[in-house]
């Protein structure tokens, strides 16, 4: 039995069309995990409320692409206003990172690491009830998934494509497209601007970059707005894929991958990130498709992403590319 | 005392304030998990991220005893003893854990304990052994028909049972106890044991090592302490006191869900409990609790707790809550849509607020305003020997 289902796992079609939904669940972790890694790479504050972040992120995109893209009839069009969904939602919660860190997170930098941690699990609390209340009070239920925002992905990510014998979906390719130019542009930022330089020099050593004369404060409060912007952004991207989709338990479904794919990847390092998002985007799609044909355990992918997770951490604790030491509280 | 407030001429606004004792049983057996919860975290300071595992264990155990599904123990053991062994359970998966947890530290440890919990929470939620449906849960089949009863087993004359309409009823003094009120005191007492138990520890040499690893882990190791082996057997302590809080709560229940035993925001729960108590005061999670239930109670909507909305209902008037406000909603639907089952926000608020400003919690403040003469007074009403109070040191050995 099992020898079948190696057999049939390894044909061309199979397991081409796994490698592809493979790499669009990738790209979706990369984007929801990356701005988790920058903010705790340089100012070691692990992120709670990250997942209720990008699920208000999901909330506004959606609520944004439901007032424009409606509006336009063609493809290009939509896609354009999709885009602009993102660039508003990214821009909105950005503010609201920046608030965040400036009002609530700056007086703990002098107390112990546990305490940022508990400031933002509480955050999470507040903000899925807010949520939860803005939604009763638009009539919404706090629990479905928000068709309306759905209903404007444009026609052709509908359908499915075929790349030689390999089928796969529109939406993964496109997911996939998006993965690349957020890895692209986290890297540029990264590599090539100055503030990238800040943050590649205060995660080596915080303490000699504010030295070398860095206004490290301001760069704690840019990082964390700009980590909770792409948090947002992701919550968008998530807004035309039916296996996500807006709810309020969304925070807790992005927030637990965010963290795997972190650590696994090594706390702190944009690199490990891109490469764990792969591993675990691969080992996902695997997973479901053992579930899907074969095995009738429903908790399946999820348990072994878990399972991957402890794996690495007692195999090799600073993860895939961290490097010992650094994050280490 | 309860009776006296809800019979007096404030008794509106007493059923508005006060828990109901229903809710203060389940304040009682969560503040244990709490407190368990804190004995690891908050006095050797590992956040142990993944608690909900033991506490689950624990729930699990009492009900799968009780239904027969357990091999060596039947449906007939009594309820002391399958907590007993559900807290032993704990206590293996405890060890299990942290095995291989405790060569980490930091976040990284929050982390391996969530995943393992994490692992723990999937695979009861797809495991059809545990029940029909696991992703409800198991309840206590009709088999088991009789409330569990707490007290020396083989002696039925020392055993009450307990449970919300399961459990005895008792006279005593003229005044008669319903179910639900034996239940409190029953429970309260297994978690008063518990309490001294861990206190006890505490105030042991042990937990001495166990501050020692919070404040300088280093240290302790270069005084010649196998640091490891006594953060292995504090969780496995903490592990066996959550497997019981599991246990009680899944007696008082009789059922249990993947959701409110296993998940990782039940560890939440916890954690806020604790920070709202007081972070390292073993009794503080306790009292954070009652805080915290008393703030759900107030905000829910009905049951016989009264609580805030009804209360405002009722003083407002018809024509006030009639006044539209945003749109179509009414004055009446906003605090409905503010306030009914909207808790966890305000609780959340609170919880922000300690963090932010009262970093010790309630009983950790009220012990650094008293200069530490509460944790010496309590230290001797223990038997602990203090033969020189700490005067200078706020907190003195509790902490």
């Amino acid at each position: 039995m099992i020898l079948e289902a190696l057999a049939d796992f390894l044909t061309l079609s199979e397991l081409g069309s796994v490698f592809v939904e493979g790499l669009a669940k990738s790209a979706l972790y990369v984007m929801i995990a990356s701005g988790l890694t920058l903010i705790f790479g340089l100012m070691g504050v692990l992120n709670f409320a990250h997942g209720s972040l990008t699920m208000v992120g999901a909330y506004l995109g959606g609520l944004v692409m439901v007032l424009t893209v409606t509006q336009a009839t063609g493809t290009v069009g939509r896609l354009a206003l999709f885009f602009v969904a993102i660039v508003a939602v990214f821009g909105a919660l950005t503010l609201l990172g920046g608030a965040i860190e400036t009002q609530v997170i700056r007086p703990l930098y002098d107390r112990p690491p546990i305490y940022q941690i508990l400031l933002t699990f509480g955050l999470t609390l507040v903000i899925d009830e807010i949520v939860r209340i803005v939604l009763g009070i638009y009539g919404m239920q706090p629990l479905s998934d928000w068709n309306a925002a759905l209903a404007t992905k444009p026609q052709f990510l509908r359908q499915p494509a075929a790349l030689g014998p390999i089928d796969v979906r529109w939406l993964a390719v496109f997911e996939i497209l998006l993965g690349l130019l957020t890895v692209a542009l986290i890297w540029g930022f990264l590599t090539r601007t100055r503030y990238g330089l800040y943050i590649r020099a205060g995660s080596e050593d915080a303490e000699m970059a504010s030295a070398l004369g860095i206004d490290v404060r301001r760069v704690f409060t840019v990082v964390f707005a700009l980590g909770v912007g792409l948090a947002g952004a992701a919550g968008t991207l998530l807004m035309w894929d039916v296996s996500w989709g807006a709810s309020v338990p969304l925070a807790a479904e992005t927030l637990l991958p965010a963290f795997i794919v972190v650590i696994v990847g090594g706390l702190g390092t944009f690199r490990g990130t891109v490469a764990a998002s792969l591993v675990v985007g691969m080992t996902d799609s695997v997973m479901t498709w053992w579930f899907q044909n074969y095995v009738t355990f429903t908790g399946l992918p999820e348990l072994v992403l878990f399972l991957v997770l402890v794996v690495t951490l007692i195999v090799r604790p600073q993860g895939l590319f961290g490097v010992e030491g650094v994050g280490g509280h | 005392m309860y009776h006296f407030l809800v019979n007096s001429a404030v008794s509106y606004e007493a059923t508005m304030l006060l828990p109901t004792v229903e809710t203060m049983t389940s304040v009682l057996y969560f503040g244990l998990f709490a407190m368990s919860f804190d004995f690891i975290s908050g006095y050797t300071g590992y956040l142990s991220f993944g608690h909900a595992a033991f506490y689950g264990t624990g729930a699990y155990t009492v009900i799968l005893i009780a239904n027969g599904a357990v091999p060596l123990f039947g449906s007939g053991t009594p309820f002391m003893a399958s907590l007993l062994v559900a807290g032993l359970l704990a206590v293996v998966l405890a060890v299990l854990v942290g095995l291989v947890s405790f060569r980490l530290s930091g976040v990284y440890f929050a982390m391996i304990t969530l995943g393992f919990a994490q692992v723990v929470y999937v695979f009861v939620r797809g495991w059809d052994y545990v029940a029909t449906n696991p992703r409800d849960g198991p309840s206590v089949g009709s088999a088991h028909s009789a409330g569990f009863e707490i007290g020396v087993p083989g002696v039925d004359q020392l055993n009450l049972a307990i449970g919300i309409l399961t459990g005895d009823e008792v006279s005593l003094l003229g005044q008669t106890l319903g179910s639900t009120a034996v239940s409190y005191y029953m429970v309260g007492l297994v978690v008063l044991v518990c309490y001294f138990a861990m206190q006890r520890i505490l105030h042991s040499p042990f937990g001495q090592v166990m501050l020692a690893i919070r404040e300088n882990e280093e240290r302790a190791v270069a005084i010649g302490y196998d640091t490891y082996r006594y953060k292995l057997a504090a969780f496995a302590i903490s592990g066996f006191f959550a497997g019981v809080a599991g246990g009680l709560f899944a007696g008082f229940r009789r059922s249990a869900s993947p959701e409110n035993a296993f998940y990782f925001l039940t560890t939440g729960d916890a954690l806020l409990a604790s920070i709202i108590g007081g972070f390292g005061t073993l009794a503080g999670p306790l009292f954070g609790r009652l805080f915290d239930e008393t703030i759900r109670e107030f905000l829910s909507t009905s049951g016989q707790g009264g609580g805030l909305l009804p209360y405002l209902r009722a003083l407002l008037g018809e024509e006030t809550l009639g006044t539209p406000v945003v749109g179509d909603m009414t004055f009446g639907g906003l605090i409905d849509t503010l306030l009914n089952g909207h808790a966890a926000l305000y609780v959340g608020l609170v919880f922000v607020l300690f963090v932010l400003y009262v970093p010790d919690g309630l009983l950790g403040t009220i012990r650094q305003r008293a200069g530490g003469k509460l944790a010496v007074v309590s230290a001797n009403a223990f038997g602990d020997p203090s033969p020189d109070p700490p005067s200078d040191d706020a907190g003195g050995d509790e902490q």
